[in-house]
């Protein structure tokens, strides 16, 4: 059986433009995590944790009972704020976001509950039980590279910005992330995410 | 600059590399080599090639090709019980070989006055017999640029599944361990992904290679035969990030005994070293793949 690599099946969902570019996101399964708070800080950096500890499981626990072998995807991240704020204006600690990991759709809601049965008995991070198996469809979305910290994501979310003005769209208010570089091994200013706006006609 | 150990590590060097040229006729084994430098056999391997920029392997050879030019042009022994002496199995492989580093055959190169002898390497160690190498400038990448941390580790329980092959083929072994302990909900959180290579890849044949897969675990528990439990030895390490794939792992090591050990305070101890992988080679481009080596070291002497 062949190994499942979405992320490269799924080239155009992951295009990575260096001028915003408009995509559309079909309907997909991901393996997701919520919560509240600052990225980077103790309560999201759990959140990876349980996530990823769930993501291996999984796929380790199929891949052994010959149900099929995948990559693990990518992390991504929508990110929102309760009172329809825009992110920016709102305190870093008010942020709401949904850690995923682009799952593919053989894996059941019975292997994430029996993954987190198993890690959850070996004294696992509790958040465990909060990983949670969902279908999600981004459909129209800006997309486009946003090289350099994260910190200064705003130059590119304004190029963003102009061209949903420009195309006469209108943003939803949710900003999502894809993770490309591994933030403990590249140089802030070589951090390569793709920044993605969903947006409405 | 550690003046003093980097002396230790050249004089013991300089012992192998005189040794080696008085025993030409003799096997060699690097083992029987180690113990005259009373290096760790372990490690003796890469310290030695990292300091003089040339394995073992390939320096024994290069001279038995020197000493066989000398006969050829000074003697009248046959091509034949030269290319035996210089420990190939035919004159064939012997007039390949030659050719290779000399740019002609033995036959042309006896009949020929002008040919010149073959300058087969770039380091002054050649093979006479009048002469008693002392001290050598070690071979110093100038780029050396190393970030090592000595580390006191703990002992550390793992879970470990046996590997005996190419290392490049040891994700077996990973996917018996990977999938015994998924299940059982023994991934994720701190469990750590360690490999330990027992064997020197540039010395060891391919398919006698030793690997051990492990994983971190707080406890032995019952399970099937294919996984061994044992306890990754406590004590002090030299650690260094490698950066890239895994390919080039060897590099990192090579720099890391011949240049960074023989140029500290440390010695290293006669126990193998392990790696700690730090992200997922299957998604993750091999350039970004992040590896920690241990590098086992002798408890301080204050003597």
């Amino acid at each position: 059986m062949d190994k499942i690599d979405l992320f490269k099946l799924h080239k155009a969902d992951y295009i990575a433009p260096k001028k915003p570019q408009s995509c559309h996101i079909a309907n997909a399964h991901y393996l997701v995590i919520n919560g509240v708070g600052s990225p980077g800080e103790d309560n999201f950096n759990d959140a990876v944790t349980a996530l990823y500890a769930v993501a291996y499981t999984v796929k380790m626990t199929r891949k052994r009972n010959n149900l099929g072998d995948y990559v693990i995807c990518k992390l991504e991240a929508r990110y929102w704020s309760i009172n329809k704020q825009c992110l920016s204006e709102q305190d870093k600690s008010q942020w709401h976001w949904q850690l995923m990991i682009r799952t593919p759709s053989q894996v059941e809601i019975s292997d994430i509950e029996q993954a987190a049965t198993a890690l959850t008995a070996k004294g696992k991070t509790v958040s465990i039980n909060k990983v949670k198996l969902i279908e999600h469809e981004f459909a129209h979305c800006i997309q486009m590279l946003h090289v350099g910290s994260y910190e200064e994501e705003s130059r590119t979310l304004e190029q963003m910005l102009a061209f949903v003005t420009e195309h006469q769209l209108s943003a939803t208010g949710e900003h999502c992330e894809i993770y490309i570089s591994d933030p403990r091994r590249i140089p802030m200013e070589r951090l390569k995410t793709i920044l993605r706006m969903p947006v409405s006609n | 600059m550690r003046k003093k150990t980097q002396q230790s590590y050249i004089t013991r060097t300089v012992n192998v590399v005189n040794y080696i040229q008085q025993n030409l006729d003799n096997e060699l084994t690097l083992a029987e080599l180690a113990q005259q430098a009373n290096f760790s056999s372990y490690h003796f391997h890469r310290i030695f090639s990292g300091m003089l920029g040339e394995s073992v392997k390939e320096l024994i050879r290069r001279l038995r090709l020197e000493r066989a030019a000398i006969e050829l042009r000074t003697s009248t022994t046959s091509i034949l019980d030269i290319a035996l002496g210089a420990g190939y199995e035919s004159d064939m492989a012997f007039s390949k070989a030659f050719k290779a580093r000399a740019g002609l055959l033995p036959s042309k190169f006896r009949k020929s006055e002008q040919a010149r002898f073959p300058c087969l390497s770039l380091s002054s160690i050649r093979y006479v017999t009048n002469e008693h190498i002392s001290s050598f400038e070690p071979f110093i990448d100038k780029e050396l640029n190393m970030k090592v941390m000595i580390k006191q580790v703990d002992d550390m329980l793992v879970a470990y599944v046996s590997h005996q092959g190419p290392y490049k083929e040891c994700g077996h072994a990973w996917d018996t361990l990977c999938g015994t302990l998924a299940p059982m909900g023994l991934l994720g959180g701190n469990a750590k992904m360690i490999g330990v290579s027992y064997d020197d890849p540039d010395v060891v044949a391919p398919e006698l290679l030793r690997y051990e897969a492990c994983i971190s675990v707080d406890e032995i528990f019952s399970t099937t035969d294919e996984i061994g439990f044992k306890s990754i030895a406590s004590g002090r390490y030299a650690v260094t990030t490698h950066i890239g794939s895994y390919e080039t792992l060897n590099e990192t090591y090579q720099k890391f005994f011949g240049q960074w050990l023989s140029q500290s305070d440390h010695e290293s101890a006669d126990q193998p070293c392990f790696e700690i992988y730090l992200n997922d080679p299957e998604s993750t481009e091999p350039e970004e793949l992040i590896t920690d080596i241990y590098l086992p070291l002798k408890e301080l002497n204050h003597g």
